[in-house]
Protein backbone atom coordinates (compact mmCIF):
# COMPACT_ATOMS: atom_id res chain seq x y z
CA UNK A 1 0.00 0.00 0.00
CA UNK A 2 1.21 3.25 -0.78
CA UNK A 3 1.34 6.52 1.68
CA UNK A 4 -0.91 9.12 0.11
CA UNK A 5 1.64 12.11 -1.39
CA UNK A 6 1.62 15.68 -0.12
CA UNK A 7 1.48 18.29 -2.54
CA UNK A 8 2.83 20.72 -2.08
CA UNK A 9 3.93 23.93 -3.98
CA UNK A 10 5.09 27.76 -4.68
CA UNK A 11 4.18 28.78 -8.29
CA UNK A 12 4.42 31.97 -10.74
CA UNK A 13 3.08 31.70 -14.34
CA UNK A 14 3.30 34.08 -17.05
CA UNK A 15 0.92 33.96 -19.65
CA UNK A 16 3.05 34.42 -23.31
CA UNK A 17 0.66 34.68 -26.15
CA UNK A 18 -1.16 31.20 -26.88
CA UNK A 19 1.86 28.39 -26.01
CA UNK A 20 2.75 30.29 -23.14
CA UNK A 21 4.73 27.27 -21.53
CA UNK A 22 2.20 24.05 -21.98
CA UNK A 23 3.72 20.77 -21.21
CA UNK A 24 0.63 19.39 -23.19
CA UNK A 25 0.97 19.84 -27.26
CA UNK A 26 0.88 16.62 -29.05
CA UNK A 27 -3.11 16.44 -29.87
CA UNK A 28 -3.89 20.11 -29.47
CA UNK A 29 -5.03 21.60 -32.38
CA UNK A 30 -4.29 25.24 -31.21
CA UNK A 31 -0.51 24.33 -30.53
CA UNK A 32 -0.19 23.37 -34.81
CA UNK A 33 -0.28 26.41 -37.12
CA UNK A 34 2.74 25.47 -39.16
CA UNK A 35 6.23 26.80 -39.27
CA UNK A 36 7.07 28.70 -42.32
CA UNK A 37 10.60 27.93 -41.58
CA UNK A 38 9.91 24.32 -42.61
CA UNK A 39 7.35 25.51 -45.16
CA UNK A 40 10.87 27.24 -46.98
CA UNK A 41 12.59 23.95 -46.57
CA UNK A 42 10.43 22.44 -48.48
CA UNK A 43 10.02 24.77 -51.35
CA UNK A 44 13.98 24.56 -51.22
CA UNK A 45 14.12 21.04 -51.38
CA UNK A 46 11.53 20.45 -54.44
CA UNK A 47 14.40 23.16 -56.29
CA UNK A 48 17.08 20.93 -55.13
CA UNK A 49 15.55 17.74 -56.43
CA UNK A 50 14.09 19.57 -59.75
CA UNK A 51 17.92 21.56 -60.24
CA UNK A 52 19.66 17.15 -59.26
CA UNK A 53 17.54 16.06 -62.02
CA UNK A 54 18.72 18.12 -64.37
CA UNK A 55 21.69 18.40 -63.58
CA UNK A 56 25.49 17.46 -65.50
CA UNK A 57 26.27 16.60 -69.00
CA UNK A 58 24.03 14.09 -69.41
CA UNK A 59 20.70 14.72 -67.09
CA UNK A 60 18.18 12.35 -65.86
CA UNK A 61 16.00 13.59 -67.82
CA UNK A 62 15.93 15.28 -71.38
CA UNK A 63 14.57 18.60 -72.44
CA UNK A 64 11.68 16.57 -74.18
CA UNK A 65 10.52 14.85 -70.89
CA UNK A 66 10.51 18.23 -68.47
CA UNK A 67 12.75 21.80 -68.51
CA UNK A 68 15.34 22.65 -66.52
CA UNK A 69 14.81 25.53 -64.06
CA UNK A 70 16.81 27.81 -66.28
CA UNK A 71 14.46 27.22 -69.68
CA UNK A 72 11.30 27.57 -67.80
CA UNK A 73 12.58 31.12 -66.34
CA UNK A 74 13.85 31.94 -69.58
CA UNK A 75 10.19 30.76 -71.09
CA UNK A 76 8.72 32.71 -68.28
CA UNK A 77 10.10 35.80 -69.06
CA UNK A 78 9.59 35.24 -73.05
CA UNK A 79 5.77 34.93 -72.65
CA UNK A 80 5.94 37.89 -69.91
CA UNK A 81 7.38 40.10 -72.46
CA UNK A 82 6.63 38.68 -76.29
CA UNK A 83 3.62 36.03 -75.12
CA UNK A 84 3.13 32.55 -76.50
CA UNK A 85 1.72 33.13 -80.13
CA UNK A 86 1.65 36.79 -79.88
CA UNK A 87 -1.29 36.57 -77.29
CA UNK A 88 1.04 38.19 -73.93
CA UNK A 89 0.89 35.59 -70.88
CA UNK A 90 -1.07 38.18 -69.07
CA UNK A 91 -3.55 38.04 -71.26
CA UNK A 92 -3.89 34.01 -70.95
CA UNK A 93 -4.22 34.52 -67.25
CA UNK A 94 -6.81 37.36 -67.59
CA UNK A 95 -8.71 35.44 -70.46
CA UNK A 96 -8.97 32.24 -67.92
CA UNK A 97 -10.16 34.30 -64.71
CA UNK A 98 -12.33 36.07 -66.61
CA UNK A 99 -14.56 32.79 -67.49
CA UNK A 100 -13.87 31.74 -63.92
CA UNK A 101 -15.17 34.78 -62.31
CA UNK A 102 -18.29 35.26 -64.78
CA UNK A 103 -19.02 31.29 -64.50
CA UNK A 104 -18.98 31.97 -60.53
CA UNK A 105 -21.06 34.88 -60.66
CA UNK A 106 -23.41 33.38 -62.63
CA UNK A 107 -23.62 30.08 -60.11
CA UNK A 108 -23.77 32.43 -56.57
CA UNK A 109 -26.86 34.42 -58.92
CA UNK A 110 -28.80 31.04 -59.20
CA UNK A 111 -27.39 28.68 -56.98
CA UNK A 112 -28.21 31.19 -53.62
CA UNK A 113 -32.02 31.52 -54.66
CA UNK A 114 -32.22 28.30 -55.17
CA UNK A 115 -30.55 27.08 -51.57
CA UNK A 116 -32.79 29.28 -49.54
CA UNK A 117 -35.85 28.19 -51.70
CA UNK A 118 -34.62 24.86 -50.96
CA UNK A 119 -34.07 25.41 -47.00
CA UNK A 120 -37.54 27.25 -46.94
CA UNK A 121 -40.02 25.29 -48.40
CA UNK A 122 -41.42 21.80 -48.55
CA UNK A 123 -42.73 21.94 -52.22
CA UNK A 124 -39.49 23.75 -53.48
CA UNK A 125 -37.32 21.23 -51.28
CA UNK A 126 -39.28 17.85 -53.15
CA UNK A 127 -39.02 20.07 -56.64
CA UNK A 128 -35.43 20.66 -56.34
CA UNK A 129 -33.87 17.79 -54.58
CA UNK A 130 -33.70 15.34 -57.84
CA UNK A 131 -32.32 17.57 -59.80
CA UNK A 132 -29.90 19.02 -57.48
CA UNK A 133 -28.96 15.33 -56.74
CA UNK A 134 -28.62 13.56 -60.01
CA UNK A 135 -26.81 16.71 -61.65
CA UNK A 136 -24.22 16.99 -58.62
CA UNK A 137 -22.24 14.49 -58.98
CA UNK A 138 -21.92 14.54 -62.80
CA UNK A 139 -18.40 16.25 -64.21
CA UNK A 140 -18.97 19.37 -65.48
CA UNK A 141 -16.73 18.12 -68.43
CA UNK A 142 -19.10 15.49 -69.11
CA UNK A 143 -21.54 17.72 -70.54
CA UNK A 144 -18.73 19.22 -72.65
CA UNK A 145 -19.97 17.72 -75.81
CA UNK A 146 -23.28 18.63 -75.38
CA UNK A 147 -22.58 22.37 -74.30
CA UNK A 148 -20.47 22.63 -77.10
CA UNK A 149 -23.70 21.46 -79.25
CA UNK A 150 -25.68 23.65 -77.54
CA UNK A 151 -23.92 27.11 -76.43
CA UNK A 152 -21.39 26.89 -79.60
CA UNK A 153 -17.34 26.20 -79.35
CA UNK A 154 -16.48 29.51 -78.07
CA UNK A 155 -16.94 31.25 -74.60
CA UNK A 156 -20.53 30.50 -74.08
CA UNK A 157 -19.64 26.48 -73.73
CA UNK A 158 -16.88 27.64 -71.42
CA UNK A 159 -18.44 29.93 -69.34
CA UNK A 160 -21.73 27.92 -68.79
CA UNK A 161 -19.15 24.22 -67.84
CA UNK A 162 -18.14 26.60 -65.25
CA UNK A 163 -21.79 27.60 -64.34
CA UNK A 164 -22.49 24.14 -63.86
CA UNK A 165 -19.45 23.50 -61.70
CA UNK A 166 -19.97 25.99 -59.54
CA UNK A 167 -24.41 26.53 -59.05
CA UNK A 168 -24.67 22.99 -57.18
CA UNK A 169 -21.59 23.86 -55.02
CA UNK A 170 -23.66 27.11 -54.38
CA UNK A 171 -26.75 25.42 -53.85
CA UNK A 172 -25.76 22.99 -51.32
CA UNK A 173 -23.73 25.81 -49.74
CA UNK A 174 -27.08 28.19 -49.24
CA UNK A 175 -29.29 25.58 -48.09
CA UNK A 176 -26.81 24.92 -45.80
CA UNK A 177 -26.97 28.14 -44.07
CA UNK A 178 -30.46 28.30 -44.24
CA UNK A 179 -30.94 25.40 -42.40
CA UNK A 180 -28.36 26.41 -39.66
CA UNK A 181 -30.05 29.55 -38.56
CA UNK A 182 -30.95 28.94 -34.65
CA UNK A 183 -34.47 28.79 -34.21
CA UNK A 184 -34.34 30.85 -31.23
CA UNK A 185 -32.82 33.64 -33.51
CA UNK A 186 -35.91 33.69 -35.80
CA UNK A 187 -38.07 33.09 -33.03
CA UNK A 188 -36.46 36.38 -31.97
CA UNK A 189 -36.92 38.29 -34.78
CA UNK A 190 -40.79 37.68 -34.82
CA UNK A 191 -41.50 38.90 -31.37
CA UNK A 192 -39.56 41.61 -32.11
CA UNK A 193 -42.54 41.95 -34.88
CA UNK A 194 -40.92 41.06 -38.34
CA UNK A 195 -42.44 39.68 -40.91
CA UNK A 196 -41.62 37.22 -43.05
CA UNK A 197 -39.77 39.27 -45.86
CA UNK A 198 -37.14 40.95 -43.15
CA UNK A 199 -37.04 37.49 -41.32
CA UNK A 200 -35.62 36.44 -44.56
CA UNK A 201 -33.58 39.57 -45.40
CA UNK A 202 -32.40 40.61 -42.10
CA UNK A 203 -32.06 37.04 -40.37
CA UNK A 204 -31.41 34.35 -42.53
CA UNK A 205 -29.18 35.93 -45.41
CA UNK A 206 -26.42 37.30 -42.62
CA UNK A 207 -26.56 34.31 -40.71
CA UNK A 208 -26.31 32.35 -44.04
CA UNK A 209 -23.43 34.54 -45.27
CA UNK A 210 -20.71 32.38 -43.71
CA UNK A 211 -21.62 29.44 -45.28
CA UNK A 212 -22.20 30.96 -48.79
CA UNK A 213 -18.86 32.10 -48.72
CA UNK A 214 -17.42 28.91 -47.97
CA UNK A 215 -19.43 28.02 -51.14
CA UNK A 216 -17.62 30.68 -52.94
CA UNK A 217 -14.18 29.50 -52.13
CA UNK A 218 -14.81 25.80 -52.88
CA UNK A 219 -16.88 26.71 -56.06
CA UNK A 220 -13.66 29.17 -57.09
CA UNK A 221 -11.50 26.35 -56.55
CA UNK A 222 -13.94 23.76 -58.42
CA UNK A 223 -14.38 26.57 -61.26
CA UNK A 224 -10.12 26.87 -61.78
CA UNK A 225 -9.35 22.81 -62.01
CA UNK A 226 -12.46 23.01 -64.30
CA UNK A 227 -11.39 25.62 -66.70
CA UNK A 228 -7.89 24.18 -68.19
CA UNK A 229 -9.58 21.13 -69.46
CA UNK A 230 -12.34 23.22 -70.89
CA UNK A 231 -9.91 25.53 -72.76
CA UNK A 232 -8.28 22.31 -74.31
CA UNK A 233 -10.31 22.91 -77.13
CA UNK A 234 -12.05 25.98 -79.11
CA UNK A 235 -10.63 28.68 -77.72
CA UNK A 236 -6.81 30.13 -78.17
CA UNK A 237 -6.82 32.23 -75.03
CA UNK A 238 -6.24 30.82 -71.36
CA UNK A 239 -3.71 28.96 -69.60
CA UNK A 240 -5.26 25.87 -70.76
CA UNK A 241 -5.23 26.28 -74.26
CA UNK A 242 -1.68 27.71 -74.32
CA UNK A 243 -0.93 24.40 -72.33
CA UNK A 244 -2.49 22.53 -74.91
CA UNK A 245 -1.42 24.33 -77.92
CA UNK A 246 2.80 24.14 -75.98
CA UNK A 247 2.40 20.22 -75.87
CA UNK A 248 1.66 19.73 -79.52
CA UNK A 249 5.04 21.65 -80.04
CA UNK A 250 6.70 19.74 -77.34
CA UNK A 251 7.64 22.80 -75.52
CA UNK A 252 7.26 21.57 -71.98
CA UNK A 253 8.83 24.64 -70.95
CA UNK A 254 5.77 26.16 -70.98
CA UNK A 255 3.46 23.68 -69.98
CA UNK A 256 5.57 23.62 -66.93
CA UNK A 257 5.45 27.71 -66.66
CA UNK A 258 1.38 27.20 -67.13
CA UNK A 259 0.90 24.68 -64.70
CA UNK A 260 3.08 27.35 -61.93
CA UNK A 261 0.97 30.21 -63.17
CA UNK A 262 -2.25 28.04 -62.33
CA UNK A 263 -1.01 27.02 -59.36
CA UNK A 264 -0.07 30.45 -57.56
CA UNK A 265 -3.09 32.11 -58.93
CA UNK A 266 -5.33 29.44 -57.51
CA UNK A 267 -3.35 29.65 -54.13
CA UNK A 268 -3.86 33.61 -54.29
CA UNK A 269 -7.72 33.63 -55.39
CA UNK A 270 -7.76 31.26 -51.87
CA UNK A 271 -5.88 34.26 -50.09
CA UNK A 272 -8.14 36.67 -51.60
CA UNK A 273 -11.21 34.98 -50.46
CA UNK A 274 -10.12 34.23 -47.19
CA UNK A 275 -9.13 38.00 -46.46
CA UNK A 276 -12.83 39.66 -47.70
CA UNK A 277 -13.74 36.48 -45.67
CA UNK A 278 -12.26 38.27 -42.76
CA UNK A 279 -13.21 41.95 -43.80
CA UNK A 280 -17.04 41.08 -45.02
CA UNK A 281 -18.28 38.09 -41.91
CA UNK A 282 -16.13 38.98 -39.20
CA UNK A 283 -18.52 37.17 -36.95
CA UNK A 284 -17.85 33.75 -38.33
CA UNK A 285 -18.58 31.10 -36.20
CA UNK A 286 -18.97 33.75 -33.21
CA UNK A 287 -22.97 32.94 -32.80
CA UNK B 1 -55.02 39.46 -18.57
CA UNK B 2 -55.99 36.26 -18.71
CA UNK B 3 -54.90 32.99 -19.90
CA UNK B 4 -56.53 29.59 -19.71
CA UNK B 5 -54.21 26.95 -20.99
CA UNK B 6 -55.45 23.36 -21.37
CA UNK B 7 -53.34 21.23 -23.58
CA UNK B 8 -53.86 17.37 -24.29
CA UNK B 9 -51.72 15.27 -27.37
CA UNK B 10 -50.54 12.34 -27.78
CA UNK B 11 -47.47 13.29 -25.70
CA UNK B 12 -49.03 15.73 -22.96
CA UNK B 13 -46.38 17.57 -22.97
CA UNK B 14 -49.10 20.43 -21.00
CA UNK B 15 -52.25 19.21 -19.48
CA UNK B 16 -55.09 20.99 -18.12
CA UNK B 17 -52.68 23.90 -17.13
CA UNK B 18 -55.14 27.02 -16.27
CA UNK B 19 -54.57 30.29 -14.80
CA UNK B 20 -54.91 33.94 -15.13
CA UNK B 21 -52.00 36.73 -14.34
CA UNK B 22 -52.29 39.81 -13.55
CA UNK B 23 -50.95 42.85 -15.61
CA UNK B 24 -47.44 43.70 -13.65
CA UNK B 25 -46.51 40.43 -12.13
CA UNK B 26 -43.56 38.75 -12.02
CA UNK B 27 -44.73 34.74 -12.72
CA UNK B 28 -41.40 32.48 -12.19
CA UNK B 29 -42.24 28.70 -13.79
CA UNK B 30 -40.48 26.27 -12.24
CA UNK B 31 -39.83 22.19 -12.35
CA UNK B 32 -38.02 19.26 -13.48
CA UNK B 33 -36.73 19.15 -17.08
CA UNK B 34 -39.90 17.81 -19.29
CA UNK B 35 -42.47 19.31 -17.14
CA UNK B 36 -43.32 21.57 -20.18
CA UNK B 37 -42.86 25.30 -18.47
CA UNK B 38 -40.58 25.89 -21.45
CA UNK B 39 -44.26 24.51 -23.93
CA UNK B 40 -45.99 26.76 -22.29
CA UNK B 41 -44.00 29.72 -22.62
CA UNK B 42 -43.71 28.73 -26.17
CA UNK B 43 -47.21 28.69 -26.38
CA UNK B 44 -47.83 32.09 -24.44
CA UNK B 45 -44.90 33.13 -26.94
CA UNK B 46 -47.62 32.19 -30.27
CA UNK B 47 -44.14 29.90 -31.55
CA UNK B 48 -46.59 26.75 -30.60
CA UNK B 49 -50.69 26.60 -31.28
CA UNK B 50 -52.28 24.35 -28.12
CA UNK B 51 -53.64 20.99 -29.14
CA UNK B 52 -56.92 22.63 -27.16
CA UNK B 53 -57.64 25.16 -25.47
CA UNK B 54 -57.04 28.98 -26.06
CA UNK B 55 -54.59 31.71 -24.55
CA UNK B 56 -55.68 35.30 -24.49
CA UNK B 57 -53.56 38.62 -23.90
CA UNK B 58 -55.83 41.11 -22.75
CA UNK B 59 -58.92 39.38 -24.10
CA UNK B 60 -57.65 39.00 -27.42
CA UNK B 61 -56.68 35.41 -28.66
CA UNK B 62 -52.86 34.48 -29.31
CA UNK B 63 -52.87 33.21 -32.83
CA UNK B 64 -49.23 33.39 -33.44
CA UNK B 65 -45.87 35.54 -32.44
CA UNK B 66 -46.44 39.38 -31.87
CA UNK B 67 -44.18 41.84 -30.23
CA UNK B 68 -46.36 43.22 -27.70
CA UNK B 69 -45.06 39.92 -26.31
CA UNK B 70 -41.12 40.37 -25.80
CA UNK B 71 -38.87 37.18 -25.59
CA UNK B 72 -35.29 36.89 -23.73
CA UNK B 73 -33.74 33.19 -24.77
CA UNK B 74 -31.35 31.56 -23.05
CA UNK B 75 -28.49 32.34 -25.40
CA UNK B 76 -27.23 32.76 -28.82
CA UNK B 77 -30.89 34.65 -29.88
CA UNK B 78 -28.78 37.90 -30.42
CA UNK B 79 -27.97 38.66 -33.56
CA UNK B 80 -24.08 38.56 -34.25
CA UNK B 81 -23.90 40.39 -37.34
CA UNK B 82 -25.12 43.12 -35.90
CA UNK B 83 -23.48 45.99 -33.22
CA UNK B 84 -24.98 45.66 -29.91
CA UNK B 85 -26.92 49.17 -30.52
CA UNK B 86 -28.19 47.64 -34.40
CA UNK B 87 -29.50 44.97 -32.00
CA UNK B 88 -31.20 46.42 -29.69
CA UNK B 89 -33.04 48.63 -32.71
CA UNK B 90 -34.04 45.94 -34.28
CA UNK B 91 -37.97 45.58 -33.49
CA UNK B 92 -38.21 49.69 -34.43
CA UNK B 93 -36.36 49.49 -37.50
CA UNK B 94 -38.44 46.27 -38.03
CA UNK B 95 -42.06 48.65 -37.54
CA UNK B 96 -39.77 51.37 -39.62
CA UNK B 97 -39.45 54.04 -36.56
CA UNK B 98 -37.81 57.09 -37.35
CA UNK B 99 -33.93 56.28 -37.02
CA UNK B 100 -33.32 59.42 -34.91
CA UNK B 101 -35.76 58.66 -32.30
CA UNK B 102 -34.67 54.58 -32.17
CA UNK B 103 -31.10 56.11 -31.90
CA UNK B 104 -31.88 58.15 -28.54
CA UNK B 105 -34.42 55.19 -27.29
CA UNK B 106 -31.19 52.86 -28.07
CA UNK B 107 -29.04 55.02 -26.09
CA UNK B 108 -31.54 55.15 -23.15
CA UNK B 109 -32.09 51.31 -22.87
CA UNK B 110 -28.43 50.57 -22.94
CA UNK B 111 -27.82 52.91 -20.48
CA UNK B 112 -30.90 51.18 -18.67
CA UNK B 113 -29.17 47.67 -18.63
CA UNK B 114 -25.69 49.13 -17.98
CA UNK B 115 -24.06 49.13 -21.05
CA UNK B 116 -23.64 52.85 -22.00
CA UNK B 117 -20.79 52.94 -24.38
CA UNK B 118 -21.33 49.66 -25.83
CA UNK B 119 -23.40 50.13 -28.49
CA UNK B 120 -20.97 49.96 -31.63
CA UNK B 121 -19.30 46.87 -30.00
CA UNK B 122 -19.66 43.92 -31.92
CA UNK B 123 -22.29 41.09 -29.85
CA UNK B 124 -19.69 38.41 -29.81
CA UNK B 125 -17.43 40.95 -27.89
CA UNK B 126 -19.22 40.51 -24.94
CA UNK B 127 -19.20 38.35 -21.96
CA UNK B 128 -22.26 36.31 -21.51
CA UNK B 129 -24.38 38.20 -18.74
CA UNK B 130 -23.25 41.74 -21.13
CA UNK B 131 -25.20 39.60 -23.93
CA UNK B 132 -28.06 38.78 -21.79
CA UNK B 133 -27.69 42.78 -20.83
CA UNK B 134 -28.42 43.46 -24.61
CA UNK B 135 -31.16 40.73 -24.98
CA UNK B 136 -32.94 42.79 -22.32
CA UNK B 137 -32.96 46.28 -23.71
CA UNK B 138 -33.58 44.38 -27.01
CA UNK B 139 -36.78 42.80 -25.60
CA UNK B 140 -37.55 46.15 -24.26
CA UNK B 141 -37.35 49.14 -27.11
CA UNK B 142 -40.80 47.34 -28.21
CA UNK B 143 -42.41 48.11 -25.27
CA UNK B 144 -44.21 44.79 -24.71
CA UNK B 145 -46.86 44.52 -22.75
CA UNK B 146 -45.61 41.49 -21.21
CA UNK B 147 -41.68 39.97 -21.52
CA UNK B 148 -41.41 35.97 -21.99
CA UNK B 149 -37.68 34.99 -20.49
CA UNK B 150 -36.97 31.59 -20.98
CA UNK B 151 -33.96 30.72 -18.85
CA UNK B 152 -32.64 33.83 -19.99
CA UNK B 153 -29.44 33.16 -16.97
CA UNK B 154 -29.37 29.87 -17.66
CA UNK B 155 -25.77 30.15 -19.21
CA UNK B 156 -24.39 32.32 -17.04
CA UNK B 157 -21.64 31.71 -13.76
CA UNK B 158 -23.07 32.14 -10.26
CA UNK B 159 -21.70 35.92 -9.47
CA UNK B 160 -23.24 37.45 -12.80
CA UNK B 161 -25.96 35.20 -12.47
CA UNK B 162 -26.80 37.23 -9.10
CA UNK B 163 -26.19 40.08 -10.92
CA UNK B 164 -28.42 40.09 -13.66
CA UNK B 165 -31.18 38.74 -11.02
CA UNK B 166 -30.81 42.42 -9.76
CA UNK B 167 -31.17 44.01 -12.53
CA UNK B 168 -33.85 42.02 -13.69
CA UNK B 169 -36.00 43.21 -10.39
CA UNK B 170 -34.83 46.75 -11.39
CA UNK B 171 -36.73 46.31 -14.62
CA UNK B 172 -39.85 45.26 -13.70
CA UNK B 173 -40.40 47.28 -10.61
CA UNK B 174 -39.47 50.35 -13.40
CA UNK B 175 -41.31 49.40 -16.08
CA UNK B 176 -43.81 47.67 -14.29
CA UNK B 177 -43.63 45.24 -16.90
CA UNK B 178 -45.71 41.91 -16.72
CA UNK B 179 -43.07 38.84 -16.84
CA UNK B 180 -42.96 35.44 -17.22
CA UNK B 181 -39.59 33.73 -16.51
CA UNK B 182 -38.82 29.77 -17.09
CA UNK B 183 -35.68 29.05 -14.91
CA UNK B 184 -34.38 25.58 -13.28
CA UNK B 185 -32.76 27.26 -10.02
CA UNK B 186 -35.22 27.02 -7.19
CA UNK B 187 -33.24 30.39 -5.65
CA UNK B 188 -33.87 32.10 -8.79
CA UNK B 189 -37.68 31.37 -8.73
CA UNK B 190 -38.22 32.29 -4.88
CA UNK B 191 -36.12 35.54 -5.53
CA UNK B 192 -37.69 36.83 -8.63
CA UNK B 193 -41.04 35.35 -8.75
CA UNK B 194 -44.17 37.55 -6.97
CA UNK B 195 -45.94 34.24 -8.14
CA UNK B 196 -44.20 30.94 -9.16
CA UNK B 197 -45.53 28.04 -10.39
CA UNK B 198 -43.78 24.48 -9.44
CA UNK B 199 -44.77 22.32 -12.26
CA UNK B 200 -45.08 18.65 -12.78
CA UNK B 201 -43.74 16.42 -15.60
CA UNK B 202 -45.89 13.27 -17.13
CA UNK B 203 -48.25 15.21 -17.81
CA UNK B 204 -47.28 18.62 -17.75
CA UNK B 205 -49.30 20.50 -15.11
CA UNK B 206 -49.54 22.95 -12.37
CA UNK B 207 -48.34 21.15 -9.08
CA UNK B 208 -48.52 23.90 -6.45
CA UNK B 209 -48.64 27.59 -6.56
CA UNK B 210 -47.07 30.45 -4.19
CA UNK B 211 -47.34 33.76 -3.46
CA UNK B 212 -44.14 35.17 -2.61
CA UNK B 213 -42.77 38.18 -0.82
CA UNK B 214 -38.97 38.57 -1.55
CA UNK B 215 -39.65 40.33 -5.49
CA UNK B 216 -41.03 42.74 -4.30
CA UNK B 217 -38.72 43.80 -0.91
CA UNK B 218 -35.74 43.28 -3.46
CA UNK B 219 -34.63 45.84 -4.41
CA UNK B 220 -34.57 47.26 -1.09
CA UNK B 221 -32.71 44.51 0.91
CA UNK B 222 -29.54 42.89 0.33
CA UNK B 223 -29.79 40.04 -2.04
CA UNK B 224 -27.00 38.08 -0.03
CA UNK B 225 -29.04 39.16 3.23
CA UNK B 226 -32.21 38.32 1.75
CA UNK B 227 -31.37 34.81 0.42
CA UNK B 228 -29.54 33.76 3.56
CA UNK B 229 -33.32 35.08 5.77
CA UNK B 230 -35.28 32.05 7.80
CA UNK B 231 -38.52 32.25 5.42
CA UNK B 232 -36.31 32.22 2.13
CA UNK B 233 -34.19 29.29 3.36
CA UNK B 234 -37.65 27.54 4.91
CA UNK B 235 -39.43 27.92 1.37
CA UNK B 236 -35.93 26.95 -0.59
CA UNK B 237 -36.13 23.69 1.38
CA UNK B 238 -39.61 23.39 0.94
CA UNK B 239 -39.21 23.72 -2.92
CA UNK B 240 -36.45 21.58 -3.04
CA UNK B 241 -38.12 18.17 -1.53
CA UNK B 242 -40.43 18.90 -3.74
CA UNK B 243 -38.66 18.76 -6.87
CA UNK B 244 -36.71 16.06 -5.46
CA UNK B 245 -39.51 13.63 -4.69
CA UNK B 246 -40.49 14.51 -8.52
CA UNK B 247 -37.37 13.60 -10.08
CA UNK B 248 -37.29 10.45 -7.60
CA UNK B 249 -40.81 9.54 -9.44
CA UNK B 250 -39.19 10.08 -12.62
CA UNK B 251 -36.14 8.07 -11.97
CA UNK B 252 -37.65 5.05 -10.32
CA UNK B 253 -36.77 4.60 -6.81
CA UNK B 254 -33.68 2.60 -7.72
CA UNK B 255 -32.70 4.76 -10.46
CA UNK B 256 -32.19 8.05 -8.79
CA UNK B 257 -29.50 7.56 -6.21
CA UNK B 258 -26.86 4.89 -6.28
Amino acid sequence: MSTPSRLAGHAGAVRKGASGRKTVTFGDASEVKGSPLWSVASLLFVAFVWWWIKSGTEPMINDRTFPSMRQTWDAFFELATDGYRRVSLWDHTWASLWRVLKGLVYGVIVGVPVGFAMGLSNRLRGIFDPIVELLRPVPPLALLPLFIVWFGIGEGSKVNLLFFAAVWIMVIAARAGVLGVRGSKVHAAYSLGANKWQILRYVILPNALPDIFTGMRVALGVCWGTLVAAELTGTTTGLGAMIFAASKFFRMDVVVVSIIVIGVIGVAMDLVMRFLERRLIPWRGKG
Amino acid sequence: MVYELPKGGSVQALHDVSFELEAGRLLTLLGPSGCGKTTLLNIIAGFLAPTSGSVTLGGDPIRGPGQERGMVFQQGALFEWQSVAQNVAFGPRMNRKKRSETNELVQDLLATVGLQGFGDKAVYELSGGMQQRVALARCLANDPEIILMDEPLGALDALTREKMQSLILKLWQETGKTIVLVTHSVEEALYLGDRLFVMAPRPGRVEREYELPFAAKGLHVDPREMKASPEFIEKREELLSLIWEMEEQIMGHDGGVS
